[in-house]
């Protein structure tokens, strides 16, 4: 008698076939973020070194340690001034340029794509570009600057010939600050873009055919409506800048003196350059609840401005 | 006296012509619907009136001004939407405000205008419990309200409306329909309905714009176009079940289902054309039975009879009758443009 069940074949299974398709990012998850999060509270409890790699525990001994150290301390104050700085630069900006690319215009296509090129090129290679502009020496800022009269002799900003961009304190602050919201900007905008453009176009019309005007529309019905994209954008930007480490590992590794040292360059060059890997962790999670308070929050915010 | 007057208007969307030559008066007070299949350019008519759209030719002129190159704002419209619009994020009190507060300057509304001005309207089409809540927190009968509340605030001289009907449900729309009539009579407006539901646009109307591609096919009273209708299109897009249409030698005629009757009927069978009728089937709607069949010589196309229920004339299937038709009520139409033909004399003309 024949069979009426189909032919058992593996992927007629669903079980089988969720488990396959979930897997790659379950592997991924596991063993490139999971891992390394459980390694590096198990490092930040122990007194694992590069040289040593028994693990021992210690309790809290490293982030006392940390806590107790000035230069902890200054790095965690830089980084915090840093990320809030930038987030209002890059909020202004991307909020700008994305209603400047939801209108009509000629070469709006070439705009964007010009627009978006900081955040398509790889971090590294783009830090290596701003290393260049912003050297001590060949600054091509500082080229413009000297030619047009504002450096140099009898200088409007200096008598000197160049500014020093990223050994001056000042200046190497700003200007990493500068290249953050530059790097960071686009993606910020690309989210606006599309909590813009997601408003229904009744909406819109309905406010033209009401009598409001650029600044009302903008004020009172585009903002309002995107503010929870508003607000994941702001999550995302943030918790990219906070972790960061590679623009200040490229352009000042910190300096001059700790001026622009941040929590990730920090937690590297003590855990690995240095190879206290204990004490690297330790400093390292201390971002940890910080970020974790506020996504639950932003997150929360977000979805009680929600509206639709 | 007319409020709003077009003429020669056309919209070009690359080489669509959503509208295609419209001219159209709108009498002061009236209420106006707007009829037409999708696509018929309906919508595009009343976006070019609020100014949301700009013509590709013609002008439109409202109170006596030419309004053609103006912002919707100096127009003295207002608009309301299918899908309502309203402000998700504003409550109820800061929809109605919005069209105020936007013309506050020129206007000079100050806060307490505003505020009576928002209340008055609330509590004339009584939602003015409904001031503190959000837009998603109302029924869909109280969004539509809040939608006219807005339009209406401003006193505009037009208040327009796109199918604000069609997102109620059956038995809402049938009352909404009425409280909407009600409220134009009384506050005295003057209304542009786009529909494209032909029972809302008998129901509204004092005088129906029957559109189809682009065009205007017809302009008159619910009853001039439903008996008198100037072209096939407007005869078979109005009713439901839609007129017989059926071709002789010269031209078409047609008739309307409900005029299609058992010859016994007929108390008068000299002022009647006698058709040969062949029942295919019937279908009791209740109130009325609904016969389909073919007339003998015609049979390409199935021929519609609506019949009332309470007519005790036994119709059986697979049979053949007399059904007639009085000359009056037969429509001649040109065979190439569809266009009506009047016969002074029915009867030799078939």
């Amino acid at each position: 008698m024949a069979s009426l069940a189909l032919p058992s074949f593996p992927l007629d299974n669903r079980r089988v076939v969720g488990i396959l398709f979930l897997a790659p990012a379950l592997i991924y998850i596991l063993l490139l973020v999971g891992f390394p999060f459980l390694l590096a509270i198990a490092f930040g409890f122990s007194d694992v070194t590069v040289g040593n790699t028994d693990l021992s525990f210690v309790g809290l001994r490293n982030f006392e340690a940390v806590w107790e150290n000035d230069i902890f301390r200054q790095v965690f104050a830089t980084t915090i001034r840093f990320t809030l700085i930038s987030q209002v630069f890059i909020l202004l900006f991307a909020n700008i340029l994305a209603i400047i690319f939801t209108q009509e215009f000629t070469g709006k296509w070439f705009a964007r794509f010009i627009f978006i090129l900081p955040w398509a090129t790889p971090v590294s290679l783009a830090m290596i570009g701003w290393l260049w502009m912003l050297d001590t020496k060949y600054s091509p800022i500082d080229y413009l600057l000297l030619q047009t009269g504002f450096l140099g002799p009898g200088g409007h900003l200096s008598n000197d010939r160049n500014l020093f961009w990223l050994a001056s304190p000042d200046l190497a602050q700003i200007s990493v600050i500068f290249v953050q919201v530059w790097r960071m900007t686009p993606l910020a905008t690309v989210i606006l873009m599309a909590g813009l453009s997601s408003i229904p176009t009744d909406i819109l019309d309905q406010a033209e055919v009401d009598g409001s005007r650029f600044m009302r529309t903008l004020l009172m019905i585009k903002l309002p409506l995107i503010l929870p994209i508003m607000v994941i954008a702001l999550l995302f930007s943030m918790i990219t800048m906070f972790g960061d480490m590679t623009v200040v590992y490229v352009l000042t590794r910190g300096g001059p003196v700790d001026y622009t040292r941040v929590l990730g360059l920090y937690s590297f060059q003590v855990g690995i350059e240095g190879g206290n890997l204990a004490q690297g962790a330790a400093i390292s999670l201390f971002a940890f609840p910080l970020l974790l308070a506020m996504a639950i929050f932003m997150l929360r915010a977000a979805s009680r401005a929600e509206v639709r | 006296m007319s409020l709003v007057q077009i003429s020669g208007l056309k919209k070009y969307f690359d080489t669509v012509h959503a509208v295609d030559g419209v001219d159209l008066e709108i009498k002061q007070g009236e209420f106006l619907v707007i009829l037409g299949p999708s696509g018929c350019g309906k919508t595009t008519l009343m976006r070019m009136i609020a100014g949301l759209e700009k013509p590709s030719a013609g002008q439109i002129s409202i109170g006596g001004a030419d309004v053609t190159a103006l912002p919707p704002r100096k127009r003295g419209v207002s608009m309301v939407f299918q899908s309502y619009a309203l402000y998700p994020h504003m409550n109820v009190f800061n929809n109605i405000a919005f069209p105020l507060r936007a013309q506050r300057r020129e206007k000079k509304f100050d806060k307490r205008v505003i505020r009576e001005k928002v209340e008055d309207t609330a509590r004339l089409l009584e939602i003015d419990m409904l001031l503190d809540r959000r837009p998603r927190q109302l029924s869909g009968g109280q969004r539509q309200r809040v939608a006219i509340a807005r339009a209406m605030v401003t006193q505009p001289a037009v208040l327009l409306l796109d199918e604000p009907l069609s997102n109620l449900d059956a038995k809402l729309r049938a009352n909404a329909r009425d409280e909407l009539k009600d409220f134009q009579r009384s506050s005295d407006i003057t209304a542009v309905f786009v529909t494209h539901d032909q029972i809302e646009a008998m129901g509204l109307g004092d005088r129906i714009v029957v559109m189809s591609e682009g065009k205007i096919q017809q302009v008159g009273t619910p009853q001039q176009i439903y008996d008198d209708p100037a072209n096939e299109f407007v005869a078979t897009f109005l009713g439901s079940p839609s007129m017989n249409i059926i071709a002789s030698a010269h031209h078409k005629f047609g008739f309307r289902p409900e005029h299609f009757l058992p010859k016994t009927l007929n108390d008068n069978p000299e002022n009647a054309r006698i058709f040969h009728y062949f029942v295919k089937r019937v279908e009791y709607l209740g109130s009325d039975r609904l016969v389909y069949g073919y007339v003998q010589g015609h049979d390409s196309h199935l021929t519609l009879a609506k019949v009332p229920s309470n007519v005790r004339v036994s119709l059986d299937v697979e049979t053949d009758y007399e059904f007639a038709v009085h000359y009056r009520d037969l429509k001649f139409f040109d065979q190439r443009s569809g266009a009506r033909i009047t016969r002074r004399n029915p009867a030799e003309a078939l």
